[in-house]
């Protein structure tokens, strides 16, 4: 009887600026005693390859180049040393300015060879700032300290920031402070200046035109700006200019606790952790700049600042690691029909829950073919709550509910696929399973995973024995 | 002498002792934020909520006390409770909500301050109150109400009572030869499995699971296609009287659900013992066990239904307890 299974996973980050490939092996082992009911948890992440730091091929300042794309990752899987067929799970994350629908269709194309299997998603910034926030270590920080942590993700255009608190995401936001917001030339003469900058030199009165020499002076002071910003964006406080630089289609970042600590990932990370030697010119930005200015500011001297884990590879490391997680350990699935992939899922509400609890079946038919309708998918899965101690009456007429429900309702041979929080998907399960079908159907029930309305599902072979699925829960996908 | 404003304040505070007592509701919203939430240093808005929620969900010893019709007892707080358990007895807390989480992972009464050297008064009573359920637990009686319920006949071992059943275990394990034959005579011989309930020595975990366990083994190892013997309930049990069972019977896989010995976490705490063709005398390491099954460690309906599986697993690997995990 094996208590330990190990998966490989591969981590894909297209962002604006870089691109990057991460290998890391994820360990699942039962950590229940003897005499217990397993508990199987993934207790190792490891990175076992990382590749080197590419800059993202693009056609135009937008569009990404599909083709050199699919050379970089080509590349880093010969010299990993694993092929494609090697992976069992992963994603491919596409952040920043690239993260639109056209480029998501060309990784979708290009990468289909290596990324048959796995996830392809274009992270919105409130995505991209969990992801970092993982990677770099900071959620980690929160669960071992059970204290609020605040992962600030200073990139190229943007900077992500989420805040955990024991391992919760509490808040998220996105602003355009990033370290590619100026540009200089070999020559040191200025080369682009964003908009948000330009929004930072009116406030300020400084002057700072396309084409003047590049002084070290005036860009510092632009870095002094974002870093006060940036202090004054965790003290919550109002700020018209703040205001004015967030990014379109982030969250407000909104919280109601004092933050216990901070932790910087992203390009811009390095150049505060590890100030080097060498001209501040030297990545053609302003980001050694930035970071000279951040470890100069208030966030040093007002906030506990932790080291992150990974600095400048956070999010690749993020999409690698952390979007893996595992199903409960006492499940029922009738037989191997792993791996199934991007399946819609339909989230019931806490009241009608109750009423499948109660037996009745009118409103769950009817919501159902609601989402038929919605969905070209032939298959979803149908997840709620559950109940933390439920009786046995309860289970068996919330599973006589669902299976003459989802009997009558999915096409011939779908399988009947319940994703409940509370730990009783065994015990549903097993009761669905007794139930007469009119078609032969699959029963997969699974818990300890939670699931939204609109989030996308794959779900891996099965692990430790059978006893658990690696579940890879996506909340934005296009595709 | 008095002057005329000295006897009007007197008047007053006279005036003021008599009014009459708060309402039942009003006085225990009193009671518990005078009582519970007096070191929490939070807002009033905050209290209200909880307070509301207390009302609308009767503790145990209230809805007992309800059904006594001991109205002495209106106003008064379960000490035992989880909720009130929750709550942090530890003055001037760094991290309140971080230690109120901490509080809530584990049974152990962290949290909780002290007098002096000594505990607080309420950590003393709880304590005292946890080891009254435990001691409840051990020496009460399986209600017949339930086992009529659950259609279960009643067997009971060597012991002449609970005294005896705990002081001579070795008692616990055998029956007399008219209980044997009662169970000859009763239950369905040459079984693939025999299922049974005994009380251990805790009658309140054979009270909390029992109907929400015993049904789905029964049908999820029916549903398997396998011959499963009439259940029933053995009195002043342990662990090794199924082996005596099994012999009796002839079953291949006997498993009890038996209360486990409570502690001063839980006194619901049930387990499963499961063993592949016990027989009298065999060692204790062919048992496979399913423990902690209870509202907080795995939920009764799930742990039978995962016990189904288990069991399966013991008749094809033909094996159970150490052997089985070769």
């Amino acid at each position: 009887m094996s208590e330990e299974s190990t998966i490989l996973s591969v981590g894909i980050d297209i962002g604006t600026s870089t691109t990057q490939v991460i290998f890391s092996r994820l360990t699942f082992k039962n950590s229940a005693g003897y005499f217990a009911v397993p508990h199987i948890a993934i207790v190792d992440k490891e990175v076992v390859y990382k590749s080197n730091i590419h800059m993202t091929p693009l056609k135009n300042r937008v569009m990404i180049d599909g083709e050199k794309v699919r050379n970089i990752v080509a590349e880093e899987f010969r010299k990993s040393g694993y092929k494609p067929t090697d992976t069992q799970t992963g994603a491919v994350i596409i952040t920043g300015e690239s993260a639109r629908k056209e480029n998501s269709e060309i990784v979708l194309r290009e990468l289909s060879d290596f990324a048959g299997e796995f996830v392809v998603s274009t992270a919105g910034p409130d995505l991209e700032a969990i992801i970092a926030g993982k990677g770099s270590g900071a959620r980690q920080y929160s669960i071992d300290n059970q204290c609020t942590v605040a992962n600030l993700d200073i990139g190229g255009g943007t900077t992500n920031v989420v805040l955990f608190d024991a391992g919760e995401v509490i808040a998220k936001g996105c602003v355009d402070i990033g370290g590619r917001l100026v540009k200089v030339t070999s020559d040191g003469r200025v080369e682009y200046i964003s908009d948000s900058v330009l929004k930072m030199t009116a406030s300020d009165g400084l002057s700072l035109n396309i084409g003047d020499e590049a002084q070290y002076t005036k860009i510092y002071r632009i870095g002094e700006i974002m870093a006060e910003l940036l202090y004054r964006w965790l003290c919550r406080e109002d700020d018209r200019l703040l205001a004015s630089i967030t990014t379109p289609g982030s969250s407000q970042f909104k919280f109601h606790k004092p933050i216990r600590a901070i932790c910087f990932s992203g390009g811009v990370a390095d150049c505060i952790y590890h100030p080097a030697e060498g001209s501040w010119m030297r990545y053609g930005d302003m980001g050694v700049v930035l970071g000279e200015a951040i470890r100069a500011s208030r966030l040093f001297s007002d906030f506990r600042v932790i080291e992150a884990k990974e600095t400048i590879r956070a999010t690749v490391v993020g999409a690698g690691s952390y979007t893996t997680s595992v199903s409960g350990s006492t499940i029922t699935y009738n037989r191997d029909v792993f791996p199934l992939k991007n399946i819609p899922v339909l989230k019931l509400s806490d009241e009608e829950q109750q009423v499948c609890f109660s037996g009745q079946t009118g409103d769950l038919a009817e919501k159902l073919r609601w989402m038929q309708r919605q969905s070209d998918s032939k298959q979803l899965i149908l997840a709620m709550k559950g109940k933390p101690n439920p009786s046995y009456m309860e289970v068996k007429r919330l599973a006589a509910c669902l299976v003459s429900v989802l009997d009558a309702l999915l096409p011939e041979g779908q399988p009947m696929l319940i994703v409940l929080e509370c730990d009783m998907a065994k015990a549903l399960g097993q009761m669905m399973m007794q139930l007469p079908t009119v078609h032969p159907r699959d029963v997969i029930c699974i818990d300890s995973v939670q699931v939204d309305q609109n989030d996308f599902v794959d779900m891996g072979k099965p692990l430790v024995d059978g006893l658990v699925i690696p579940v890879v829960v996506k909340t934005l996908i296009f595709g | 002498m008095l002057t005329q404003s000295q006897i009007d304040a007197i008047a007053e505070a006279v005036i003021q002792s008599m009014k009459p007592a708060p309402a039942p509701e009003e006085k225990r919203r009193m009671h518990r934020t005078t009582e519970i939430k007096k070191d929490r240093p939070v807002e009033a808005s905050e209290v209200v909520p909880m307070d509301a929620s207390f009302m609308m969900e009767k503790s145990p010893a209230e809805r007992v006390s309800q059904k006594n019709g001991l109205a002495d007892n209106e106003g008064l707080i379960d000490i035992t409770s989880p909720e009130v358990k929750a709550i942090p007895l530890l003055d001037h807390v760094e991290d309140r909500e971080g230690l109120e989480r901490m509080i809530a992972r584990t049974p152990a009464r962290i949290g909780v301050g002290n007098c002096g050297p000594r505990l607080k008064t309420r950590t003393m009573l709880t304590l005292r109150a946890d080891h009254a359920a435990a001691r409840d637990a051990v020496f009460m009686d399986v209600s017949q109400e339930l086992l009529d319920r659950m259609n279960l006949f009643t067997v009971a071992t060597r012991c002449m009572d609970k005294t005896q059943f705990l002081t001579r275990p070795d008692l616990g394990r055998i029956f007399p030869p008219e209980g044997l034959e009662t169970i000859k005579s009763k239950c369905v011989h040459d079984i693939d499995v025999q299922i049974y309930v005994s009380d251990g020595l805790s009658s309140t975990a054979v009270e909390a699971n029992l109907e929400n366990i015993l049904p789905i083994i029964i049908e999820g190892l029916k549903a398997k296609g396998l011959k499963v013997g009439t259940p029933f309930f053995v009195k002043n049990g342990r662990v090794a009287a199924m082996d005596q069972i099994s012999e009796a019977l002839n079953a291949t896989v006997t498993c009890v659900l038996l209360g486990e010995r409570p502690g001063l976490a839980t006194a619901e705490s049930m387990s499963a013992y499961i063993a592949y063709k016990a027989t009298v005398g065999m060692p204790e390491a062919r048992r496979t066990v399913v423990s902690n099954i209870h509202s907080r460690g795995i939920p009764a309906v799930e742990a039978g239904a995962y016990i189904v599986d288990v069991i399966q697993k013991i008749l094809e690997a033909k094996a159970s307890g150490v052997e089985l995990k070769k």
